[in-house]
């Protein structure tokens, strides 16, 4: 079979997450109905499989179950728990991917645990030292082909301490992806920082803002500060893992304390209550706009193959989307374009 | 002993009895469009779905076996649908229609869409005409009534039902009076016996294999004739060779291969039907000198690919449980399709 016949195969980790395996092995089978040629791996608890497969439409054909005794909960430590059980199911997929089995993975379980898998089961693409957890961050403007309300931050957890060339290969990353992804030809890419000015930041902040300036084939924008990611002021939003895990819980608190108050203002007074009934329409609008589950899910860029972290909360078609997302990056073959455009190490 | 020693050089008589539209045919008529289209097509435009052209001659070679098609479609539709089955090198020896123009010429409309009341009598008389000692496999789909009515038609058969139970199905399916008499004529006039093996499903609508649990283990759903041809092999119908046939047409006809062939194998497994041996012996016959394994090859990677699909369900599950089918609580499965919808 030549390779363009080959279907493409995500590895789903069933286990883990917090609607259990019915929502992940529901968006799994939803992939093998709506997209011929994709395939679906479905990694874990035999047993469990067996029961929400019972559950939902699939077609046999496109789909297969590889047993998984054990797996990594979301409270657990990942290091402890990836070492105590060596055949859990997050680390199983990531082998079967490394294994050329699947082509990608999709995970909504224990988010270190997944990261923590990928670091011990695949390879850094050359050229990269680390690898980041990005994210996608709703915005004030749209972007690309698809106009795309979201932005893209990275790095959001998987390295807390970036020196200025990891900083550098997380906007070269970013900027792969959302090439691909959003279909966004030519994304502005940002690094996040105390000011504007290119001297603004810490040391490793100035000395990738230098080399990302003078980058061939990245629109660098230059610096922005934490008021431009709402405002979608750049595409890409490179920060280390540190500032950017910050920034992202803090984004998500303001988040749910504006749902707060509206509840709040709903139950205070009659008046108030009328007002939010009026901008009910609107409200459902922002939230069809923004709807992060459109996205799937998180990728860990770095690596030689794509992880796609699935929100934890995830329902069906997040895991779906999450794995029409891993197969669109692995059609595109992500890791080679992220190779080709990084900057080459001085002979 | 080996699973391909298991076929009997002189097997019982054996009946294969096929439905056509969704079963054998790729046939779409949920508008009125696809209707007239359907009614208009010629011969060589209908289409078989992959693999059930090359199930059934292979089924037809071994042995003394008899092929008796039921189906839905009218019977002015008898030339071209004849015409078809030779265009697929498939001989029959029943073809049973139906004959909507007598139902409408006579009014009764509720026979028009009814399956129950139509396949049942005609499964019963041909029965009454088989030889005693025939037994019989059955092709249906999701689409219609077909895995209630062939359960039916086996349990009737075997007597594990009683007349009480057959009366308040056919009234529930709203058969008319005449056929009901008609049904219960025949199946009195059927010596006892059990002669139904199996039951295959082809799931057209993509029904989950687990919604038709309560019908036994009897009945297969299945997801390709890949599949049954596995569960036929298992059960001493077909050899290694015969399913590699099949196989074949898959791969050459719908674009099937090593991946969707061992992911097919895969989902039997899971489902607990007992055809580990089976993979084991068709893994034998594949590294075989045949010329038409040439369009299969890469061979090891096939073979790859079957066993570790196997493998890595961990241990074999247990083949699904035998049951008696109450069929007043699947009554609903009798009724028409678009009954169905007006009752929920």
């Amino acid at each position: 079979m030549s390779e363009a016949q080959r279907p493409i195969t995500i590895a789903f980790d069933v286990m883990g997450a917090d609607h259990g395996p019915l929502e992940v092995v529901k968006g799994a089978a939803q992939l093998t109905l709506d997209a011929p040629n994709l395939h679906a791996l479905l990694v874990g608890d035999r047993a469990l499989i067996d029961d929400a497969l019972a559950q939902v439409k699939y077609t046999a054909e496109r789909l297969a179950v590889h047993h998984a005794p054990d797996f990594v909960a979301m409270h657990e430590k990942p290091a402890a728990a990836l070492d105590e059980r060596p055949r859990c199911s997050v680390l199983v997929a990531a082998g079967l991917v490394r294994d050329g089995e699947a082509d990608a993975m999709v995970s909504a379980g224990n988010t270190g645990a997944g990261v923590l898998a990928c670091a011990r089961t695949f390879k850094l693409i050359p050229g990269v030292r680390r690898a980041a957890l990005a994210t996608v961050y709703p915005t004030a403007v749209s972007r690309g082909e698809k106009n795309d309300p979201f932005s893209l931050i990275l790095d959001v957890g998987a390295t807390v301490d970036a020196s200025a060339d990891d900083l550098v290969a997380f906007a070269v990353m970013g900027a792969a992806y959302a090439r691909i992804i959003s279909k966004n030809p030519d994304p502005a890419v940002a690094l996040l920082s105390n000011g504007t000015e290119a001297t603004k930041g810490p040391a490793r902040v100035v000395e990738a803002n230098q080399t990302l300036s003078g980058l061939a084939g990245l629109r660098f924008i230059g610096n922005v500060e934490g008021v431009d990611i709402p405002k979608g002021t750049a595409d890409v939003v490179v920060c280390d893992g540190f500032v950017g895990n910050v920034c992202l819980k803090m984004l998500e608190g303001v988040s749910e304390t504006v749902v707060e108050l509206a509840r709040y203002a709903y139950k205070e007074k009659l008046l108030w209550r009328a007002g939010l009934a009026m901008l009910s329409g609107g409200i459902e609008r922002i939230k069809e706009v923004t709807d992060w589950e459109q996205y799937g899910g998180a990728p860990i860029l770095g690596f030689d193959k794509l992880f796609i972290k699935a929100h934890g909360r995830s329902k069906a078609r997040a895991i779906t989307n999450a794995g029409k997302v891993a197969a669109k990056a692995v059609k595109s073959e992500l890791a080679r374009v992220i190779q080709t455009a990084l900057p080459q190490a001085p002979a | 002993m080996t699973l391909t020693d298991r076929i009997d050089p002189k097997p019982p008589r054996r009946i294969y009895r096929w439905d056509l539209d969704k079963t054998y045919l790729q046939t779409e008529f949920d508008t009125l469009r696809q209707l007239v289209r359907t009614a208009l097509q010629k011969a060589h435009e209908k289409k078989a779905v992959p693999g059930a052209a090359a199930l059934i001659r292979e089924l037809k070679a071994s042995g003394d076996s008899q092929l008796c098609i039921v189906s839905g479609s009218p019977t002015q539709m008898r030339a071209v649908l004849a015409e078809k089955l030779k265009l697929d090198g498939v001989e029959f020896d029943e073809l049973v229609l139906k004959d909507n123009l007598k139902n409408l010429v006579r009014g009764r409309f509720k026979a028009l869409r009814g399956q129950v009341g139509y396949k049942l009598p005609v499964l019963l008389q041909s029965r009454a005409r088989a030889p005693a000692g025939a037994e019989e496999v059955l092709f249906g789909d999701d689409a219609e009534a077909d895995a209630f009515i062939y359960s039916l038609f086996a349990d009737m058969v075997a007597r594990r039902v009683s007349e009480p139970v057959v009366y308040q199905v056919l009234e529930a399916a709203e058969v008319y009076g005449d056929d009901i008499d008609r049904v219960m004529r025949t199946w009195e006039s059927i010596p006892r016996a059990d002669p139904v093996r199996r039951i295959f499903i082809n799931l057209d609508r993509l029904s989950t294999p687990a919604s038709f649990a309560l019908y036994g283990p009897r009945l297969v759903p299945i997801f390709n004739y890949f599949q049954a041809a596995l569960v036929l092999m298992a059960d001493g119908h077909l050899t290694a060779a015969q399913v590699l046939k099949v196989m074949v047409e898959l791969i050459q006809s719908a674009g099937h291969n090593l991946f969707t062939l061992s992911n097919s194998l895969q989902d039997l497994l899971r489902r607990g039907l007992p055809i580990a041996e089976v993979a084991q012996a068709l893994g034998e016959a594949l590294q075989g000198p045949q010329a038409m394994l040439q369009a299969v090859r890469p061979v090891p990677d096939i073979l790859s690919a079957f066993t570790k699909r196997a493998a890595s369900l961990g241990a074999q599950a247990a083949p699904p449980p035998a049951r008696d089918i109450d069929y007043l609580s699947l009554l609903d499965h009798a009724r028409p399709r678009t009954h169905k919808k007006r009752r929920r």
